[in-house]
């Protein structure tokens, strides 16, 4: 990328051997899709009228964006146009100065090919009670620019000095928190997992879930998370870690849990059996044909925990349409008017039983 | 460790643009204290964590790690320093332009010091699996049940004296290992991506490391007796660990011993259910993960069990086949299926069909039915030992009442339309019994 004044007499546009240095450069990746960058750069300009060409060749830069903001000395010089010459990568403002003055300009556009990722790292504790959340930036610069020294920022006026080169990614550490906690969570819902595992050749397992609470009392909570890849560890208890699973978690506001889902469990078991649907209550109209009834369903699931350890299972059961429970032998919760959400505790090596007896209506 | 993962250290007194400098002249290669590899069944995957002892200056330093011909995932690159950590500072990783399978740590240090530090990696290519050898008795009431485990190394990496440990249990991935090992730049780049050539790999030069590698095998003493495996369970999963170390160059497989049980008490188990299994009858041995069958110390992990039983006093086996199973957790039941047999007969008869209970609607047209259907069921062990026998049957309606008589053992309804009977049958014994299924339809199942 160049910057150059320009003779104005000039027929052909003429580049300038002696370029305007860059003074401070602005990275902004505060937008999750757009890096918008600000340089400042300072002009000599003649007294009357001044061409400036900038130019991008090989450089992916959204012409649109391209803004010119005259900083200082204030009122002493005026920006006139700018215009395309053809078939290039460049522009020319024309800038008339009331004298000659040494003018400071910020140049902001945005540019293409240079972004940054967020990735995270957990390590739990053994007790999966707490964990170590590190964050990392990933600064990717395939832009086809250097930048030998700029101020990067992120969301929430966070800021460091970074140099990033053409080509060049970089894994920078954000923050680490040393004990974050963490809720473990088991969850079968019955619309995505398989009813009878013993008709299905691999192991059912059920989905084990971290939450990890974005607020003040977990040590975080000072700005929203970034959406981005979390890998989660372990400690062993050697001194050691294994690596328990990953996951992409979404933007996670102040306030709001993080969801990692990290592999699932084949020590706790669910079947669940449908064991009667019978048709009751039938009502018919005069010709005989059936025009209401309702349906006496009992489903049974034996919930088994095989883990020496003692485990909270949330189990996510579906009752489409309008019903009405008969008799259920667990509390329950309406997620919605066809979701039910039950939490189970289950103790070490044993197992227990859920039985819901209820009627849906059926209309015709 | 083959010559391709290397560690390189330099010490720089000023910070100044990588390109600027070039590739740092190799200062330091410090030498590895330890390697441990966990090694996961579920997926490829296996964390490496390596220990080095860096020696590193006051001011700013730049380790650079390279991995050229491995499977090392690049985003998964971590640099813990074990000592001195108040005085050591991880500025970043850079993954610099133009360069390949190398990253390069900046690491601010308060003081000159010998500097600990664990290297932790992900890589592709280091895979383990389970199998298992079932000796049953002559009289197949108990089996002496062999686990083993198989350690294959096709990394691209030699792994010398590394501790091994085995991880079962599913892990959820949201990207292949061996895909991020082979991406680059390590994390995508944004934009468009341009086309790149591969070079052919120099097969000249795995060769020579194989051969290097068979050497490094040889070298190996045998040992005094077979290695331990620790087991312990970790979140959702459950950890082997090898005792001691191991060597396992690219290419090779290891087999260990995991665990004998020598007298499992099994059930011959013998299932017949027309909607599975067609008119086969299935073979099952089936026992469970507990104490009581001498085992129940640690799941057992999936895998393929070849069942062999002993035909005489010599020894000599016979092939009884060989069933791929599910991982069984601590006290849970296992039924191995060992395929389909021709010495057990189930036969079920359709002796009578007819229907009855009309209903007609105002029109004069049918709308309501029964369907009575008379089954004989005849179960033939023609077998030297005990067995028992599974047949579950299957209602073609979701209303249905059941008569039954004869000798079915034990009868129970499985769920809303199957329902099983288990019958125990002495050596030779053929047994029958009848049953009388009525399905009814249109209104008469309202």
């Amino acid at each position: 990328m160049s910057l150059a004044l320009l003779p104005v007499s000039a027929e052909a546009r003429i580049k300038l051997a002696a370029l305007p240095d860059r003074a401070d450069t602005i990275i902004r990746l505060d937008h999750p899709s757009a890096t918008l960058i600000e340089e400042e750069r300072v002009l000599t300009l003649q007294k009357g009228l001044n061409q400036v060409d900038f130019s991008w060749e090989g450089v992916s830069i959204d012409a649109d964006s391209i803004r010119l903001k005259l900083l200082a000395p204030a009122g002493r010089a005026t920006l006139l146009n700018l215009s395309f010459p053809p078939k290039e990568a460049s522009l020319v403002w024309e800038i008339h100065a009331q004298e000659a003055v040494e003018a400071q300009v910020r140049i902001s556009y945005l540019l293409h090919n240079i972004d940054r990722l967020i990735t995270y790292r957990g390590l739990a504790d053994k007790d999966e009670t707490r964990m170590q959340l590190k964050s990392f930036l990933i600064l990717r610069n395939f832009s086809g620019e250097d930048f030998l020294k700029a101020t990067v920022f992120l969301d929430g006026g966070r800021s460091f000095s970074q140099q990033i080169l053409h080509e060049e990614t970089k894994q920078i550490l954000l923050f680490t928190k040393a004990a974050t906690p963490i809720r473990k969570v088991w969850t079968f819902d019955a619309a995505k997992l398989p009813w009878d595992p013993e008709k299905i050749e691999t192991n059912v397992g059920i989905p084990v879930t971290y939450q990890v609470e974005n607020t003040p009392a977990s040590g975080l909570g000072g700005s929203g998370l970034w959406p981005g890849k979390i890998r989660v560890f372990q400690e062993d208890g050697h001194g050691g870690a294994i690596f328990l699973g990953e996951d992409h978690t979404g933007m996670v506001p102040v306030g709001e849990k993080m969801e990692i889902y990290i592999g699932d469990s084949r020590d706790l078991v669910v079947t669940q059996r449908k064991m009667k649907e019978e048709r009751i209550n039938i009502r018919r109209n005069k010709s005989g044909r059936v025009v209401l009834y309702d349906t006496d369903e009992v489903i049974r699931a034996k919930l088994e925990n095989f883990k020496d350890r003692a485990a909270r299972l949330t189990l996510i059961q579906h009752i489409p349409g309008e019903w009405d429970m008969e008799s259920c032998n667990v509390e329950y919760k309406r997620r919605d008017a066809g979701a039910l959400e039950f939490e189970v505790e289950l103790a070490p090596r044993s197992h227990r039983e859920l039985v819901m007896h209820y009627h849906r209506r059926h209309v015709r | 460790m083959r010559k391709t993962l290397l560690f390189c250290l330099a010490a720089l007194w000023l910070a100044a643009p990588w390109s600027a400098q070039g590739k740092m002249d190799l200062v330091t290669l410090p030498a590895r204290e330890s390697v441990e590899l966990t090694i996961y069944n579920s997926a490829d995957l296996t964390l490496a964590r390596d220990r080095r002892v860096l020696t590193v200056k006051k001011g700013l330093n730049r380790l650079q790690f390279s991995w050229a011909n491995t499977l090392i995932d690049p985003t998964s690159l971590e640099m813990l320093a074990l000592g001195h950590n108040a005085d050591i500072d991880v500025l970043d990783l850079i993954f610099p332009p133009r360069t390949n399978q190398l990253g390069l740590w900046r690491l601010q240090s308060a003081r000159s010091a010998r500097l600990p530090v664990e290297i932790s990696y992900l890589t592709s290519g280091l895979s383990w699996r389970a199998f298992y050898l079932g000796t049953l008795k002559s009289d197949e009431t108990k089996m002496r049940l062999e686990g083993f485990v198989r350690v294959t190394n096709v990394s691209g990496e030699d792994y010398e004296e590394a501790k091994v440990r085995l991880v079962v249990g599913k892990v959820h991935l949201l990207d292949r290992i061996a895909d991020l090992a082979r991406r680059a730049p390590p994390y995508g780049r944004p934009g468009p991506v341009p086309s790149m050539v591969r070079p052919a790999a120099d097969e000249s030069v795995r060769r020579e490391q194989v051969m290097e590698a068979k050497s490094a095998m040889a070298r190996l003493q045998a040992p005094a007796r077979p290695k331990e495996i620790v087991k312990e369970g970790l979140s959702e999963y459950f950890l082997y660990t090898i005792e001691g170390t191991e060597t396992i160059p690219h290419g090779w497989s290891k087999r260990l011993p995991s665990f004998t049980a020598p007298e499992v008490p099994v059930v011959n188990l013998y299932k017949y259910e027309e909607e599975r299994y067609g008119s086969a009858v299935v073979r099952f041995l089936s026992f469970k993960n507990d104490a009581a069958h001498g085992l129940g110390q640690t799941p057992i992990p999936g895998g393929q069990l070849k069942a062999y039983r002993n035909l005489d006093a010599a020894g000599h086996l016979s092939f009884e086949g060989q069933s791929q199973f599910k991982y069984i957790p601590v006290g849970e039941k296992v039924e191995l299926n060992l395929g389909a047999v021709e010495d057990v007969l189930v036969q079920a008869r359709l002796m009578n069909f007819r229907t009855d209970r009309y209903l007609f609607d105002s029109d004069g047209n049918i709308d309501g039915w029964n369907e009575i259907r008379d089954y004989e069921i005849e179960v033939k062990n023609t077998r030297g030992i005990p067995i028992r026998v599974e047949v579950r049957r299957n209602a073609p309606s979701a209303k249905w009442e059941l008569e039954k008589k004869g000798d079915f053992g034990t009868y129970e309804k499985v769920d809303l339309n199957t329902v099983k009977f288990t019958l125990s049958l002495k050596a030779g014994e053929t047994k029958r019994f009848q049953y009388t299924l009525t399905t009814h339809h249109g209104r008469r199942a309202d």
